[in-house]
């Protein structure tokens, strides 16, 4: 009897999966409506280095791998094959193969073979007449020998030398795979791909759409029938928007801390997330310009930060305080609390440390009475402009008495790169939690996107070391001594990594938002209405 | 009057002569150019490359070259390719030029159906507590910043009926799109409504002095229809002036109330053009409504001569 | 011609008031609404004065613990989200609002008055010159200008203050001259014509004096409308910029985006700006009333 009585059971639970599952299966057709929060620049994903392209466009294309979208954490774990079928590594870890799906059709009906592998990654590396306008993310590659096609379907990747996390940089939204026979202006203005959904019309400053791609090689998806993105630049017309059921989906990371509280009082069955945005608020400090060339002052700077008031009032304590590297529970890399307290300038005790830093500026010759006065230049952006403030606010304690200066932001990069500020504040967004992507991109002394020009030798040679050593853990060791060299150093003093929500309403199914990226979760392919 | 309008005519050419030289100018005093914004996207400068699109979009060449290919090119028809989208400019301005002239219309008839009987209404009862009410109003609608009007019309929405009267392009109905844009056009016309009705107040007031009127109440004519009849068809001239001139003004409050309204017209597409340095789109955007302008003017100026027999310009 | 009951003109007039107290008792009874308008100007000016009187919180220092703080004991106006006190920022941001009206309008009305004076005292080609220069400038929308002089000039106090004094300067160029042009056919000019002056001089001591008046009334029209401007120009990002607490800036950008969770970031200095460009519209009708009947509205 209670043998019977157990099988019942299971047979019940059986029953109720049966039934249960019919209910889930995904419904096709409907359009997925999400608002935009700015004009996006273009349609080519390789030639930007913002979310506001990589949203909408990532469902135009596929990668050759790419983080598994139905998981949570973008890790080495979870990358799953795309355009590859399956990848190998050989015996000296400097050839990467992979071997390409057949069969698959670009939007415009030409084949996709290993000549187009090839191709992307020759403009990516600068090797193409055809080249990028721009080339953000050129430092990524900077290993990269040659792509070398044995086939239509079969391509390698050689490397000048091993590095661990090479696969990582070919599953992130960042890296899709172009067509060779589309020009890069039209790639712009009217991008090709092989994925899910074909591009249809760019209205600019109004909207983007997407239609469902019928060919698409994944068998039975995409559900939806398209996607309209609507532009929509004033926040609180858009957030109203989205209460009001005009939008099923708010753009990525659009709803901060304090409009959360709205957004869920006002739309209680919204399903909000709150990640990490992996956006750094960093203080950079020229080195070249007096006084700051002196460490010291940099140091007494850095021990002024308060960084649990940051946080506190950009996101109601949300923001993580942070290094470098993302810090866990959602980030793979980054110190926890107990380390980075040992930084400079991260100890708990602000009180303390501030009187430390107004001896050090007492030892320099300046007091209440005799500020040191500087300018301190940011973006004519509120994300920006609003932990200026709080900056400014901060340095006041340690004699420092600073200006605001908004720069108007077209020409931000254009000054920081020419060196013409003193202190400023800045916002960085790092495309994936790996420390190759993270150090190299914003550290080394040859990338184009390290602003402050940051250059140490001993530096450049640990961050090649890190990226070589395919022990996590001894990698892990190795990241955190680079962290604690670039604190010394004040390269580019973090302040934190910013948390923000997406939400959609309730009848979006199948989405599932990243915890450590947020470029990497848009291709949309497996989302359907329930409607 | 025939040298007249010629004289008007040319003097007209002049002006929009003036404005592409100082619109031309000015755009190059803009800090920053459409490659910083190109790479602004991208995070980071490359100057090899900036110079490289520079000389594609031809921003290399002397400010004099760059202005005669300009103009040339508009002689032509041809107003250039936009740098953000590029697409010919044409294809980005037109399409948005029939909303923005739908808002505007709305707005003005909204400004002419509230503006002119309130004025009359003043004026009619001047120095009553009526017309210091509507002085009061007509005043606030004056002082009132558009945009905050416009929020709070559309916080009020959302409060109370769950929703948001925003644009929404091909709702198909004719009907629908003329409800959707009422409510911006309301918001921007308050504050033309308002001027009408001030200047509608004062010129009944004016034509109400004059002889005439007292002379038909002389004769008997009931007081409402000597007011109503007799005055307005009087006053009707300045009130043609204003409207003449906010309908150029309209533009003004257009940006602000397309921005809040997220109406993709062309008053919020020249902010954002301006914003990305897109000098194509800025240039042609800023003759197209100083052309509009202009013109409005000058109709105006005819309208007067149609109306009022009195005035004849003659050399 | 009306008939005048030159009683009534007179004591309209003011012809009966006698003293600074009385003039004023005739004003607040003739003009009511101009009283309230004037008394509106003057508490806004005070309160730009004597600001660090007024309020003992710093208006940029923040405060994470009373970020989005509503209205209460501790601040009365709420507190924006960086824990700014709103009611400091809106007193302090008097300063900012008066500062770029009476600069913008003074700088407007200086090159208006200029370009009028000399294009209609010498006329020839310094006015063909001149009134062609008014038409190009007349040629946009004043925000429309506006907006293209600020995006040219960047964002600063100073910079602000030009792009609106600009736009404005049209207006004022066309009145100063058609009373200039009236003047200089004048008795007194002719007078002092026969006497040997100088055209310069005559222009400066004769003629500027008496287009006074119409230039009291079209300044005080265009400070309400630079407030209003500037208000405008920071909601599309291009105002006086940050840390400065002007009016526009609270509205704008960031403090829109809490206009639910915190309504009284918006709602607060929209009323600032609204009343004081309310009073200085009801001011300036009296004003107008006062110096140029013919006008009156």
């Amino acid at each position: 009897m209670p043998l019977k009585r157990a099988l019942g059971c299971v047979l019940a639970t059986a029953a109720i999966c049966c039934v249960a599952a019919p209910a889930l299966a995904q419904k096709s057709g409907g359009t997925l409506r999400i608002y935009h929060r700015d004009n996006l620049p273009s349609g080519s994903i390789h030639e930007e280095a913002t979310i506001s392209t990589v949203g909408p466009f990532m469902s135009v294309f596929n990668n050759l791998v790419l983080y598994d979208q139905q998981k949570k954490l973008n890790s080495p774990d979870n990358i799953v094959p795309e355009l590859a079928e399956s990848w190998a590594w050989d015996a000296g870890k400097t050839k990467l193969t992979f071997k390409l799906r057949q069969g698959v059709k670009w939007h415009d009906g030409k084949p996709f073979t290993a000549k187009d592998v090839q191709c992307t990654w020759n403009k990516l590396t600068g090797k193409d007449n055809d080249d990028f306008r721009k080339n953000p993310r050129a430092i990524w590659w900077h290993n990269l020998k040659e792509v070398t096609v044995n086939g239509d379907y079969e391509v390698t990747f050689n490397l000048n030398r091993p590095q661990a996390s090479f696969l990582s940089l070919f599953a992130s939204g960042y890296t899709p795979v172009y067509p060779c026979h589309v020009s890069t202006k039209d790639m712009r203005t009217n991008p090709i791909g092989t994925g899910p959904f074909k591009f249809v019309e760019f209205k600019r400053g109004e909207s983007v759409t997407f239609a469902r791609n019928p060919d698409y090689w994944k068998k039975g998806e995409p559900y939806l029938d398209g996607i309209e993105w609507k532009v929509i630049e004033n926040r609180s017309t858009r957030i109203l928007a989205f209460v009001a059921g005009e939008f099923d989906m708010t753009f990525n990371a659009d709803v901060t801390v304090p409009l959360l509280k709205d957004v869920t009082s006002q739309a209680p069955k919204a399903i909000c997330e709150l990640v990490p945005t992996y956006v750094s608020t960093n203080l950079i400090i020229n080195p070249k310009a007096a006084p700051f060339n002196d460490l010291k002052i940099r140091k007494a700077m850095a021990l002024a930060l308060d960084r649990k008031a940051y946080v506190d009032i950009l996101s109601g304590g949300k923001d993580d305080i942070s290094g470098v590297m993302l810090p866990p529970p959602e980030g793979l890399w980054g110190m926890p609390p107990e380390e980075l307290q040992k930084l400079p300038g991260y100890a708990a005790d602000v009180e303390k440390s501030r009187a430390e830093a107004r001896k050090i500026m007492e030892s320099l010759g300046y007091s209440e009475a005799k500020p040191l006065k500087i300018k301190v230049s940011t973006r004519n952006i509120a994300i920006y402009r609003d932990p200026a403030v709080i900056l400014i606010d901060q340095l006041k304690k340690i004699y420092v008495d600073g200006e605001l200066e908004v720069i108007d932001t077209s020409i931000w990069h254009a000054k920081v790169t020419r060196g013409e500020y003193s202190v400023g504040l800045n916002l960085t967004g790092v495309g994936v939690d790996d420390p190759d992507v993270n150090l190299y991109e914003n550290y080394s002394c040859n990338s184009e996107r390290n602003l402050t020009q940051y250059c140490n030798k001993d530096v450049d040679a640990l961050i090649d070391k890190q990226s070589q050593e395919t022990d996590t853990a001894k990698r892990k060791q190795l990241v955190w001594e680079i962290e604690r060299k670039l604190a010394e150093d004040l390269a580019r003093p973090i302040i934190s990594y910013g948390r923000a929500a997406t939400c959609w309403h309730p009848h979006v199914k199948g989405f599932v938002l990243h915890a450590n990226g947020i470029y990497n979760n848009w291709r949309f392919e497996d989302v359907w209405l329930d409607k | 009057m025939g040298t007249y309008l010629i004289r008007r005519l040319l003097l007209m050419v002049v002006t929009l002569f003036g404005m592409s030289v100082l619109i031309f100018v000015m755009l190059r005093l803009v800090p920053g150019n459409i490659t910083d914004i190109i790479f602004d996207s991208a995070g980071f400068v490359n100057p090899a490359a900036k110079k490289k699109i520079e000389r594609e979009l031809g921003l290399d060449q002397p400010i004099v070259t760059q202005y005669v290919s300009w103009i040339s090119g508009l002689a032509r028809g041809d107003l250039g390719y936009a740098y953000v989208s590029e697409k010919p400019a044409i294809e980005e301005i037109l399409p948005r030029i029939p909303v923005t002239a739908k808002l505007a219309v709305l707005a003005l008839v909204f400004s002419v159906l509230f503006g002119v009987p309130l004025g009359v209404m003043s004026a009619v009862r001047q120095n009553t507590a009526l017309d210091y009410a509507l002085r009061v109003v007509s005043l606030s609608g004056l002082s009132l910043p558009s945009f905050w009007l416009g929020l709070l019309i559309l916080m009020a929405f959302v409060h109370w009926f769950g929703w948001i009267p925003i644009y929404k392009s091909n709702t198909g109905s004719f009907w629908h799109d003329l409800a959707l844009l009422s409510i911006p056009a309301a918001a921007v016309g308050f504050r033309s409504s308002a001027l009408v009705m001030r200047l509608t107040r004062s010129s009944m007031l004016e034509v109400m002095r004059q002889d005439y009127i007292r002379t038909a109440r002389a004769k008997g004519a009931s007081d409402p229809a000597v007011n109503y009849d007799h005055a307005l068809r009087n006053a009707v001239l300045p009130v043609v002036t204003i409207i003449g001139i906010e309908a150029a003004f309209l533009i003004g409050g257009l940006i602000v109330t397309e921005t809040v309204f997220n109406i993709p017209g062309v008053a919020r597409f020249l902010v954002e053009a301006i914003r990305w340095r897109d000098y194509p789109i800025v240039q042609n955007l800023v003759m197209f409504i100083a052309i509009v302008v202009v013109v409005t003017n000058f109709i105006v100026d005819m309208l007067y001569v149609v109306l009022d027999p009195r005035i004849k310009y003659e050399e | 011609m009306a008939v005048i009951d030159h009683e009534v003109e007179l004591r309209r007039a003011g012809a009966n008031v006698r003293g600074w107290g009385g003039a004023l008792l005739h004003f607040v009874r003739r003009y009511p609404l101009g009283a309230i308008g004037a008394l509106i100007m003057l508490l806004f000016i005070a309160t730009a004065i004597f600001a660090n009187q007024i309020t003992s919180y710093d208006p940029t220092s923040t405060n994470p613990r009373v970020s989005l703080a509503p209205p209460g004991e501790q601040h009365t106006l709420g507190a924006d989200f960086m824990g700014r006190d709103v009611f400091s920022r809106i007193v302090y941001g008097a300063r900012i609002s008066l500062a770029v009206a009476i600069g913008a309008t003074t700088l407007g009305c200086l090159i208006g008055v200029t370009i009028g004076l000399l294009s209609g005292f010498f006329g020839g080609w310094v006015d063909l010159i001149a009134q062609r220069l008014i038409d190009i400038m007349q040629a946009l929308p004043l925000l429309v200008m506006a907006l293209i002089m600020a995006a040219s000039l960047g964002p600063s106090l100073t910079n602000t203050i030009i792009a609106i004094a600009i736009p404005l300067v049209p207006n004022v160029a066309r009145v100063i001259r058609s009373n200039t042009l009236a003047l200089r056919e004048m008795p007194f000019v002719e007078a002092a014509r026969a006497i040997g002056m100088s055209e310069a001089r005559i222009a400066v001591q004769h003629v500027l004096p008496n287009t006074l008046a119409p230039l009291i009334v079209l300044g005080t029209a265009q400070f309400g409308s630079a407030i209003l401007v500037e208000s405008a120009l920071a909601f599309l990002g291009l105002g006086v910029p940050e840390p400065h607490p002007s009016w526009g800036r609270m509205l704008s950008e960031s403090a829109a985006e809490y206009v639910r969770t915190a309504p009284w970031l918006v709602i607060f200095p929209g009323i600032a700006i609204s009343l004081v460009v309310f009073g200085t519209n009801l001011l300036g009708d009296a004003i107008r009333d006062i110096l140029d009947p013919r006008q009156r509205i």
